[in-house]
C-alpha cells in the first residue's frame, strides 16, 4: 500500500534529519531538565502545602508537569519543520511526484510523536535516577508516554497550522514562546489547584494542560484515596486531548490541502 | 523498473496547451490565454522576462498549481484529471536547487525514487548509475550540506531523473552556476535529449545555448506569448542586421539626446526598427555595415557623440529585445542572484 510505504519513507527521512541534528532532539529538553534539577529542589517545601498528596516529594509531584512542558515546546518544532520544507521548495518537489499527499503530513506527525516519546523517556529516566518512580510501574510509564504522545500530536497541530498559514518559522516560535508560560502557570502542571488564587483556579479548570498533567500525575503518584486520582482522571485526559486533536488536526488538514492543491 | 508509456494516440505530442489562463486569488492575471504545443523528443525553450508568467505556467504544467481555465495536456493526459499519471512521467527541476542537505547524495536519490514508488535492487542500480553520470560517485555518501554549489545542482538534476521521466521540466537550470558547471549541465541536457529522446521544456536566460539546442521556442511577456518558432525563423523575422549604438558621455540616460538621435535615425532610409537599450539604442537595418557611415555623419552634424558602434547579424537577444523591449543579461543575473530582481520593468 503506497500510503504505508510512502509514510514510512518520509518518517525515516525525518528520523535521519533528527539524528543528524541532535540539537533538534535536545533543544526542547533544556528547560525541562533545568526544572527537574533545580526548580523541584528550590520549591521542595511545596509538597507540605495543603492540597499536595501526603508522602510524595515535590519532585514526584512536578515530574508530570515537566514532561508536559517538554511535550509542549517540542510540539512547536513540527511547525518549523514544515515551514523549512515549504520555504526550501522541498514540499513542491515532493508534490511533483505521485507520493501520497497524506503521507507527507503523516510522516511528519509520526516522527514528531516519536521525538516526544524519546524526550519524555529521557525525563522520566532522569527523574528515576533522582528518586521518582511511577507508582503504577512499567505499564504506567507506557500509558503516560501514550498520553504525552497524543498530547504532542494534538498540540503540534497548532504549530503546523501556524506554519502552513504564515510560512514563517519565526512566527511559530514567537507564538509558541508567548503561549508556553501563561498556559503552564494557569494549570496544575506545577502546583495543585488548592494553592492557586481563585481566578487561576477557574482558568486552570478549563486549561487542557491541567487535565493532561493530572492524568500523567495519576500514573506517577498512583490512583488511590490519598492522591484523589482515579482511572476516570486518565480517561478524561484522553477525551480532552481527543477533542483538541480533532480541532487542531482539522485546521492542519484544511490548511495543508490549500497548500497542496 | 517500471515504465509508463505514452498513450499511443498522443505519441507525437508531449505538451498541448490551449487558451491557458491563470488568475490568482488577488486578481493578478499571470497568464492570459496562451496556446502552444511541444512535440515528443523536442528541446523547447520557454523564454521571457521575470514576472512574465513562466514559472506560473511551469507550475500548472507540472500539476503544482490549478489553472483558472483552458486546456493543458501533458504526455497526453489532462493535468487536472490525470495528475497522478503525469507525475510519474515527468521530472521537475525548480529554479532554486532543492535537495535535502541533511541527507547524503545517495539518500537524496533513493528518497526521490521511493517517492516515485521505486524500490529494491532496481532502484539501487539506477541510483548508482545516476551518481556516475553526474560525477558524484566519490561524494555519494557525504551529506549534501557539504557539497559545492555545482555538486548540489548536479544532484538536483539527477534526482529529477531517478524514475526515467520521458519529459523534463527545467526552470532556470543553470542560473547561478560557474561557467564550467553550466557547460556540464548543458551537455547532460543535450545528451538526455539526443541520446534518450527525453522531451525537454526549459526556461533560461542563456540565449546562446537556446540558439544551439532548442528546436523551437516561445517568448512570453506580460502573460502572453509574443513570439514562437525556431531560433532561425525568429531571427529571420527581424530581417535586418542589428547596429548597436552607445552614446558618449553626457548623453546617456538623457532623454532628449536619445530622442534626438532616434529622430535622426528614423529619417535615414534603410532603417527598419529602433529599440531602446541601456546606454544607447539598437537600430535594425538591411545591410547594416553600409549604414554605419550614414549614421556617423548624421550624428556628427547633430552633435551627438557616439561611444561605440557594433554591427551584428541578429541574435536571439535581438529577438528578445524586439518582442519584450528588454535584454537578457545572464552575467548580471548571476551577480544579483538572490536579490530576486533580475530585470527592471520598464513600461
Amino acid at each position: 500500500m503506497t500510503l504505508f510505504s510512502d509514510t514510512s519513507h518520509l518518517f525515516v527521512r525525518s528520523m535521519k534529519k533528527l539524528l543528524r541534528n541532535p540539537i533538534l532532539l535536545f533543544f526542547s529538553l533544556f528547560q525541562p531538565v533545568i526544572f527537574l534539577l533545580f526548580f523541584t529542589q528550590l520549591f521542595s517545601k511545596f509538597s507540605l502545602l495543603p492540597g499536595f498528596p501526603a508522602g510524595a516529594s515535590y519532585q514526584d509531584y512536578a515530574v508530570a508537569g515537566i514532561v508536559l512542558q517538554n511535550g509542549f515546546s517540542s510540539s512547536f518544532q513540527s511547525g518549523t519543520a514544515i515551514v523549512d520544507d515549504l520555504r526550501s521548495g522541498f514540499l513542491s518537489k515532493m508534490l511533483a511526484t505521485p507520493v501520497s499527499r497524506s503521507a507527507i503530513l503523516l510522516g511528519r506527525i509520526l516522527s514528531d510523536a516519536f521525538r516526544v516519546i524519546v524526550q519524555s523517556t529521557i525525563i522520566f529516566g532522569l527523574a528515576f535516577i533522582l528518586g521518582t518512580s511511577a507508582a503504577t510501574g512499567i505499564l504506567g510509564y507506557l500509558v503516560a508516554l501514550s498520553i504525552i504522545a497524543f498530547f504532542g500530536l494534538a498540540w503540534s497541530g497548532i504549530s503546523l497550522s501556524i506554519g502552513l498559514r504564515t510560512k514563517s518559522a519565526e512566527t511559530v516560535f514567537g507564538i509558541a514562546g508567548f503561549l508556553t508560560f501563561p498556559l503552564l502557570f494557569t494549570s496544575t502542571a506545577l502546583v495543585s489547584s488548592g494553592v492557586l488564587p481563585k481566578w487561576m483556579q477557574t482558568v486552570s479548570s478549563y486549561n487542557p494542560i491541567s487535565y493532561t498533567t493530572d492524568a500523567i500525575r495519576a500514573l506517577v503518584l498512583g490512583m488511590n484515596s490519598n492522591t484523589g486520582y482515579t482511572v476516570g482522571t486518565i480517561l478524561t485526559a484522553y477525551g480532552v486531548i481527543g477533542f483538541i486533536g480533532i480541532l487542531t488536526m482539522g485546521a492542519t488538514l484544511y490548511l495543508f490541502r490549500k497548500v497542496v492543491s | 523498473m517500471r515504465y509508463i508509456q505514452y498513450d499511443s494516440v498522443s505519441k507525437m505530442v508531449a505538451i498541448q496547451v490551449e487558451n491557458l489562463v491563470m488568475t490568482y486569488g488577488d486578481g493578478t492575471k499571470a497568464v492570459k490565454g496562451i496556446s502552444f504545443g511541444v512535440d515528443e523528443g523536442e528541446f523547447f525553450g520557454f523564454l521571457g522576462p521575470n514576472g512574465a508568467g513562466k514559472s506560473t505556467t511551469i507550475k500548472i504544467l507540472t500539476t503544482l498549481l490549478r489553472k483558472t481555465s483552458g486546456s493543458v495536456k501533458v504526455a497526453g493526459h489532462d493535468v487536472e484529471h490525470d495528475a497522478q499519471t503525469i507525475r510519474k512521467l515527468i521530472g521537475v527541476q525548480m529554479q532554486d536547487t532543492v535537495i535535502d542537505e541533511d541527507l547524503t547524495g545517495r539518500e537524496n536519490l533513493m528518497l526521490q525514487g521511493h517517492l516515485q514508488s521505486l524500490h529494491g535492487e532496481d532502484l539501487r542500480t539506477r541510483v548508482n548509475e545516476l551518481l556516475k553520470i553526474v560525477d558524484l560517485e566519490g561524494a555519494a555518501n557525504k551529506r549534501a550540506a557539504y557539497y559545492s554549489g555545482g555538486m548540489k545542482k548536479r544532484l538536483d538534476l539527477a534526482s529529477t531523473l531517478v524514475h526515467q521521466p520521458r519529459l523534463l521540466f527545467l526552470d532556470e537550470p543553470t542560473t547561478g552556476l560557474d561557467p564550467q558547471t553550466r557547460a556540464t549541465v548543458w551537455s547532460y541536457l543535450k545528451q538526455l535529449n539526443q541520446e534518450q529522446g527525453i522531451t525537454i521544456f526549459i526556461t533560461t536566460q542563456y540565449l546562446e545555448e537556446v540558439d544551439r539546442l532548442c528546436r523551437r521556442l516561445a517568448i512570453l511577456d506580460h502573460g502572453e506569448i509574443v513570439a514562437k518558432g525556431s531560433p532561425a525563423e525568429l531571427k529571420q523575422e527581424i530581417g535586418a542586421d542589428a547596429i548597436t549604438l552607445g552614446f558618449g558621455n553626457g548623453t546617456t540616460g538623457n532623454g532628449t539626446a536619445r530622442e534626438k538621435a532616434k529622430q535622426i535615425l528614423t529619417g535615414l532610409s534603410g532603417v527598419t526598427n529602433i529599440v531602446d537599450a541601456d546606454g544607447g539604442v539598437v537600430v535594425y537595418a538591411k545591410n547594416g555595415g553600409f549604414m554605419v557611415p550614414d549614421i556617423v555623419r548624421a550624428f556628427d552634424g547633430a552633435n551627438i557623440r557616439l561611444s561605440s558602434i557594433g554591427v551584428s547579424t541578429p541574435t536571439l537577444d535581438d529577438v528578445f529585445l524586439k518582442h519584450t523591449g528588454r535584454r537578457i543579461r545572464p552575467e548580471e543575473l548571476d551577480k544579483s542572484r538572490g536579490s530576486g530582481r533580475m530585470f527592471s520593468r520598464r513600461r
